[in-house]
């Protein structure tokens, strides 16, 4: 086939890498819950081998295979051939989008452009807080103004207690999503943030979504921001906490924070710090398993998402035996508190929503001690 | 009866929010239309708050979510949760196979069964306002 | 294929060519098209899967996750591969009777986690445990790392339920220790690589974990030093849990593409024993390291705590898949002799590969004679295709010289069935024929393997 020959001759090495031993379908976690083998990495990058080989001709099928993977890297980080799944089938989804096949994202590469946001929604939620200068700006992304706004409340209330001195912008989508499904960040969309940030003035921005953290420290489009660029929790864990509980607490590191960003110290200082008796998981840091929701895949296969949050869920409740579980990821809490069932008695925040939390309880013994 | 190509049984209250309230004893049984469901596609999450929340006619009191969407829940009377469907909790299908019926999702102890008569249940009455929705957000 | 449909439902059937494409190949270099692969999710559903394929003439497959190195899993005549995955539950575990019964599709790790609760384990330790399943290790009679001293899975089958050519389920074997009433069938199938029948089920024996374990390394810049060493450390009266090598190109490959430290040598040694008390275990590390030292190593290290022998074993396990990256393709043999041939065995493969131009490392468990040839080569170069099918061929040939086996815990598959005469003389093929023939008269169980 000549479609496509370039992509070929650069991937080719990375392709032929991966000597089918299967070790990925231990670790994804499409695999796990479909048992199929086109839904793991090994299954994809045959797919692919074949298309070069000349044995397999492109359909949207193939196409739309690709969009099973929620890029969590899992594959990549125990593959013990040295292959890296992850990079080839984000290659590959963009070339596949660059010949004409319909990957399923077109539509939201569109919506994104025209709205702002990767929900094709109208009105994006305001906290409220104040926009203007201030040393630190926070950037709090899609799925947190749009499907946790609550608990990114929580978070500005904790800034505040902590008296940090903050301003939020008029965010518009970092698009970074769609560069792994197919497509590239949106210009005008990157530009206008960057304009927003740089208004403020600030020394350094905060950011609570680790895909938007990611994006704006990776992607070219972002590099002219002129301030430093932290996930919160790199943030949170240089700043002394007085709160304190005696729940027993566990983790789960968000893809884009751990495996993508190598973040996986900074929160467990955090957590440390406020709760003597956390428990990691089994499969944690770089074997943490994917909740679901990632590189797009919540939006296009949505029941297989929740089912692999689910998952991940339950085996967390049996290894740890945890009353709470924390995350710093407005996707990864999103999908757990879909996911959850009634009768699990598990109560699930990001980490920041939690201690704002810890501070209200506290405050409101001490006015009820006071009172008494 | 069908509107527009879209079910609506008859003896059912219908509310502009697109959900629909039937008398169940002393309780409101409430669920989602059949054009909403059509309109949300396949439906994955149901939020179900404790029993014992107290609601408020006209306001949202939960969510449910297909694949990209994301829409409130209306109560359809004010009073006391008292019963949520748990069938939904891992089988939101229910809500686009069986709308009326199997995907029933809350039961209410109102406050007074007066407020129903806030709520639509003349066919003219309806085919007016559901050809109004199509209008806005499509449909048909 | 609506009949299919009708048995597991739409969602666990396929004949969608991009799920396929996966389903067409193993871990090994054999390639063929299934029409169909099914996903049944009960012994039922199997066993009308397999009468109705036996009904209309149609091969089926059974099919754990893949990872056959010798092509035990392809559709070599088309037809339906049954994947056993989703039957995946273990449906047992009883510690007084010392018994797990598993489906076949439950993964070997996910058994050993479950069993290390109880402090028990299945011994067999293939290197691909974390994904091969149960019903996998049935087929090929699975081994790993410590056979020496554990034995092969079919120690430890006391049971299986299996879905007959026919489509007739039988259960046969016992939840007893012992048994000898009537033929053991269930050994029957065992290392039949699917051909007999589809697995279902499997009762096994469960070992208790040893408390304890040490781990040693030495190195040798001699073969017949670390052959000589390896001999008589298996006639000293005690058996290591371990015994494992590894020659110059691994230990070169691990040490250039990890960061795993290991020296230059000829050959490595990787030795462990184990038992219940410290002091045993300790006694027997102390005969083996005096053995290990009597015959010239260059270098002899114990694991002082647990991180640094995980980092042994690390080393060990990462061999077959550093070698994968240093190399376009390769083809993992695994050819056994008795132990006391394992230094004319190494050096005839050495030989081997000089003679004709490709690279060969060789690693494995010489506890038990079964060494691993990793035959390195460019799959799309012809040229070195048919000097890697000269260098197997010449494998097994020395193999069998040697009076060893052309597998010891691969299977034959399709990878070398055209050598089965090379070991088995017309008596013995006949009488394998046979048996295929009364099992499976329409040919449809995994055909084309195994040459039967």
């Amino acid at each position: 086939m000549t479609e496509g020959l370039q992509f070929y001759e650069k991937w080719r090495e990375a392709i032929i890498q991966c000597s089918r031993c299967g070790f990925c379908r231990a670790v994804c976690p499409i695999f796990d819950v479909s048992k199929r083998d086109l839904a793991n990495a090994r299954g994809k990058m045959i797919l692919l081998k074949e298309a070069m080989e000349g044995k397999l001709s492109v359909t949207d099928g193939v196409a739309q295979a690709l969009m099973r993977c929620t890029t969590c890297m899992n594959c990549t980080v125990n593959c013990p051939s040295g292959a890296e799944p992850d990079k080839v089938i984000k290659a590959a989804r963009k070339e596949m989008v660059t010949i004409g096949y319909d990957n399923l994202f077109k539509a939201m590469s569109e919506g994104v452009e025209k709205y702002g946001n990767i929900y094709g929604e109208e009105q994006r939620h305001e906290w409220g807080h104040k926009k203007g200068k201030a040393p630190y700006v926070l950037f709090a992304g899609c799925v947190g103004a749009y499907r946790e706004e609550e608990s990114v409340a929580e978070t500005i209330r904790l800034l505040d207690l902590l008296g940090v001195d903050f301003t939020t912008i008029d965010e518009v989508c970092c698009s970074g999503v769609l560069e792994d499904v197919g497509y590239k960040v949106k210009e005008a969309l990157a530009q206008h943030n960057v304009r927003e940030i740089r208004k403020t003035g600030a020394n350094a921005m905060i950011i609570t979504c680790p895909y938007c953290y990611r994006v704006f420290i990776e992607h070219p489009s972002y590099k002219d921001l002129g301030l430093e660029v932290k996930h919160i929790t790199q943030f949170l864990a240089e700043v002394p906490l007085q709160v304190k509980t005696d729940k027993r607490v566990t983790y789960h590191d968000p893809c884009d924070l751990g495996r993508h960003s190598g973040i996986y110290e900074e929160p467990r200082e955090i957590i440390r710090k406020i709760a003597p008796t956390f428990v990691e998981p089994e499969r944690t840091r770089e074997n943490a398993m994917c909740c679901g929701s990632g590189g797009g895949f919540r939006g296009t296969f949505p029941r297989d998402s929740l089912k692999i949050a689910r998952n991940r869920l339950d085996r967390i409740i049996e290894e740890t035996g945890a009353e709470i579980l924390l995350t710093e990821c407005p996707s990864c809490l999103h999908n757990f508190r879909n996911a959850k069932l009634r009768r699990q008695k598990i109560e699930i925040y990001n980490i920041t929503e939690f201690i704002a939390q810890l501070y209200e309880e506290g405050a409101s013994q001490e006015k009820q001690a006071a009172e008494g | 009866m069908e509107i527009e190509g879209y079910e609506f049984p008859e003896g059912l209250f219908y509310e502009e929010n697109h959900f629909w309230a039937r008398v169940e004893g002393d309780l409101v049984v409430m669920g989602m239309n059949d054009y909403a469901q059509k309109m949300a596609g396949d439906i994955v999450y149901v939020g179900l708050p404790p029993e014992g929340k107290k609601l408020t006619q006209g306001k949202s009191f939960t969510k449910l979510e297909s694949g990209k969407w994301l829409g409130k829940i209306f109560a359809v009377v004010s009073g006391e949760l008292v019963e949520v469907n748990e069938e939904l909790e891992e089988n939101t299908q229910l809500i686009n196979e069986d709308p009326y019926g199997k995907g029933w999702m809350f039961k209410i102890k109102p406050d007074t069964m007066d407020e129903l008569k806030n709520l639509m249940t003349d066919a003219g009455e309806i085919h007016e306002w559901l050809k109004k929705e199509i209008a806005e957000h499509g449909g048909k | 294929m609506k009949e299919l449909i009708k048995i597991v439902g739409e969602e666990n059937f396929t004949d969608a060519l991009e799920e396929l494409v996966p389903y067409s190949y193993d871990a090994s270099v054999n390639v063929q098209r299934p029409n169909s692969v099914v996903w049944p999710e009960s012994t039922e559903q199997v066993s009308q899967i397999v009468a109705f394929a036996n009904e209309q003439k149609i091969p089926v497959v059974p099919r754990g996750s893949g990872t056959s190195l010798s092509g035990g899993v392809i559709a070599i005549n088309g037809g339906i591969i049954i994947d056993l995955s989703r039957m995946n539950r273990i449906l047992e575990i009883s510690i007084e009777d010392r018994y797990a019964l598993v489906q076949a599709g439950v993964v070997c790790d996910d058994l050993n986690g479950k069993l290390a609760k109880y402090g028990f384990t299945f011994p067999p330790d293939p290197a691909s445990s974390s994904v091969a399943t149960i019903g996998g290790n049935v087929g090929t009679n699975a081994g790993g790392i410590k056979g020496a001293k554990y034995g092969t899975t079919r120690d430890y089958v006391m049971g299986l339920q299996v879905v007959l050519p026919t489509g007739e389920v039988m259960n046969t074997g016992s939840r007893t220790m012992k048994c000898v009433s009537g033929y053991d069938l269930a050994k029957l199938f065992v290392g039949s690589e699917g051909t007999l029948g589809v697995v279902t089920e499997v009762t096994l024996k469960v070992n208790p974990i040893p408390r304890y374990a040490m781990t040693a390394v030495a190195t040798y810049d001699k073969l017949e030093d670390a052959g000589n060493a390896i001999s008589q450390t298996m006639t000293s009266g005690l058996t290591p849990s371990v015994m494992e090598i590894l020659d110059r190109i691994t230990l070169k490959s691990i040490k250039e593409n990890t960061d795993i430290d290991l020296p230059d040598a000829e050959i490595m040694i990787l030795a462990e024993t184990d038992g219940y008390t410290r002091e045993e275990v300790q006694a027997q590390m102390d005969v083996v390291l005096r053995i290990l030292r009597e015959n010239n190593p260059s270098l002899i290290k114990t694991a002082q705590d647990e991180k640094e022998r995980l980092e042994l074993w690390n080393a060990r396990k990462s061999a077959y898949a550093t070698l994968a990256r240093i190399s376009t393709s390769f083809v993992l043999d695994d050819v056994t002799v008795p132990v006391s041939r394992i230094p004319e065995l190494l050096v005839g493969i050495q030989e081997i590969a000089q003679r004709h131009g490709l690279v060969v490392a060789t690693y494995g468990h010489a506890g038990d004679g079964n060494l691993h040839p990793q035959i390195l080569y460019d799959e799309y170069n012809a040229e070195q295709v048919e000097k890697m099918e000269r260098v197997e061929s010449d494998l097994f040939r020395l193999a069998i010289s040697l009076k060893g086996t052309l597998t010891g815990e691969h299977g034959i598959g399709l990878s070398k069935a055209d050598y089965m005469t090379l070991e088995h003389d017309v008596v013995e093929m006949d009488l394998m024929q046979r048996i295929k023939k009364t099992l499976d008269p329409n040919n449809i169980m995994n055909p084309g393997k195994m040459s039967l």
